[in-house]
């Protein structure tokens, strides 16, 4: 057989090869890229929507076995690359930022800068560009929670300035405009104004994406968000207790009345291991944030265990999906990763989308 | 996975807003739907908190108030969820929310639909 009817097999071998999430075929995605077949070596690349993406692997041994079958293939060898798809927008704000992810909850203390944190880090670790927006204008932890010293960023020409950066990823904070353990007293104007210098005069650059941690609730901060930045989807943190979920419900309330789309509920503090018997025990009761996605069809993005390293990450600054990668809640914010950015590439596969953003002008 | 991230799928978003002529506003919508309105009765019907009391609720723009010569100068959308008019009046605090927008088309369908459930 030539190498160029073995590339057809291939082809045909790769068409029945389907991203789950995606429900259609790696060829038909246009995910197959630069094929190469010489004397029975098989090579080429799977460029996949996200780096986060989580059947990364599974995908790979798929190809591979499936190309292997083929008769006159020697041996095949399969990149997995990823370059990140863009939600549509025509804002002029945060062009180079593909996609959008707001960290909400209804209630206060329920861990959503710790999740909003370890999220960015995790698909940072993916291999993705990330950029983190610490916007709890109130309570900004995130600084303290990376480690970063709190200084006034660098500045730039037109106004603009620098995130800060810190294991790999790009940082602003509310925090960095005040001075250390200064609180910041504003009224609600003020509060917009500060989140509309985040979205325009910070230097972004190219980011596959970007976290934005909100305070908790309904207010200001988040209609501002709503209104003037493109969100790709939001993210909504509960534990699992009634007097959290009630505030929760409302959170996811309010981005289906904005129509944002909702990526899904994160449980945390979910449940704590024991280091004597190993038992779980369900401090807060259990099933709440399942409970509470179902009730809304959203996603249920999983549940993070409330371990020591987790709060010591916070506190030392150094988070637990570097200082301890393996630990139950490392591998819960990986999979929380992987699913966040699995229902991106879903959301931007999808056709029929609304104008997402335009302006008219009346001729009369 | 069974269940994929969405916005309320029961509300529509517009696919595509445009002049159809010098008072007409004509939006064209994800289900499908083909909404047109009078530029004047969207006017009239702005939902912001100087024309609706957003205490009693009371309608501060009374018939007649609005003259027939009311135009757009600029209409923008608003996040997702809305849509932001710049009127010739120069009024332009009013954020009309798609679901708003729906409830005031003017085809003759949701005309008929009104009229049917003793509406307007």
């Amino acid at each position: 057989m030539s190498d160029q009817q073995l590339q057809g097999k291939v082809i045909e071998a790769l068409k029945t090869v389907k991203d789950p999430d995606l429900h259609k075929d790696i060829v038909s995605l246009g995910f197959v890229k630069n094929m190469k077949v010489e004397k029975g070596s098989v090579s080429f690349d799977v460029e996949l929507t996200t780096p986060a993406c989580p059947v990364k692997e599974q995908l790979k041994t798929e190809c591979e076995t499936k190309v292997r079958a083929i008769d006159g293939v020697s041996s095949v060898s399969v990149n997995m690359t990823a370059v990140v798809r863009s939600t549509e927008h025509s804002q002029p704000i945060l062009t180079g930022v593909k996609n959008i992810i707001a960290v909400a909850s209804g209630k206060g203390g329920v861990g959503k800068s710790t999740v909003a944190a370890n999220l960015a880090i995790a698909l940072k670790l993916s291999g993705a560009k990330v950029g983190l927006m610490d916007a709890d204008v109130y309570g900004p932890s995130i600084p303290q929670m990376l480690g970063i010293p709190i200084s006034p960023p660098k500045g730039g020409p037109d106004n603009k300035f620098f995130p800060h950066e810190k294991y790999g990823m790009k940082v602003v904070s509310a925090a960095f405009l005040t001075k250390q353990g200064q609180p910041l007293m504003l009224r609600g104007p003020m509060l917009g104004g500060i989140i509309q210098q985040f979205l325009q005069n910070v230097e972004w650059g190219e980011l596959d994406y970007l976290v934005i941690d909100l305070p908790p609730g309904t207010g200001d901060v988040q209609l501002t968000l709503t209104q003037r930045a493109p969100l790709s989807g939001a993210v909504v943190v509960t534990t699992p207790q009634e007097v959290s979920l009630i505030d929760a419900d409302k959170g996811v309330k309010m981005f289906q009345q904005v129509k944002v789309p909702l990526l899904g509920v994160v449980e945390n503090m979910s449940y704590f291991v024991c280091d004597g018997c190993g038992k779980k025990h369900y401090i807060f009761k259990s099933g709440g944030g399942k409970a509470l996605a179902d009730r809304f069809s959203i996603p249920f993005l999983g549940e993070v265990p409330l371990i020591g390293e987790v709060v010591e990450g916070g506190d030392s600054g150094v988070p637990v999906l570097i200082g301890h990668p393996e630990s139950p809640a490392s591998l819960a914010y990986k999979s929380l990763a992987g699913q966040v950015a699995a229902q991106l590439s879903i959301n931007q596969a999808k056709e029929d989308k609304p104008e997402t953003s335009f302006e008219l002008a009346w001729k009369s | 996975m069974t269940v994929t991230a969405k916005t309320d799928s029961s509300q529509p978003s517009p696919k595509k807003v445009r002049q159809i002529d010098e008072t007409t506003l004509g939006i064209t919508w994800t289900d499908g739907h083909e909404s047109v309105y009078s530029v004047k009765m969207l006017r009239e019907k702005c939902p912001c908190a100087n024309c609706i009391d957003e205490w009693t609720g009371e309608k501060r723009i009374k018939p007649g108030m609005i003259p027939d010569s009311i135009r757009p100068k600029n209409i923008k959308s608003v996040g997702l969820y809305a849509i932001q008019f710049y009127w010739s009046d120069g009024h332009d605090t009013g954020l009309y929310p798609h679901e708003l927008l729906r409830k005031l088309c003017e085809c003759e369908e949701c005309k008929k639909a009104r009229a049917a459930s003793g509406k307007n």
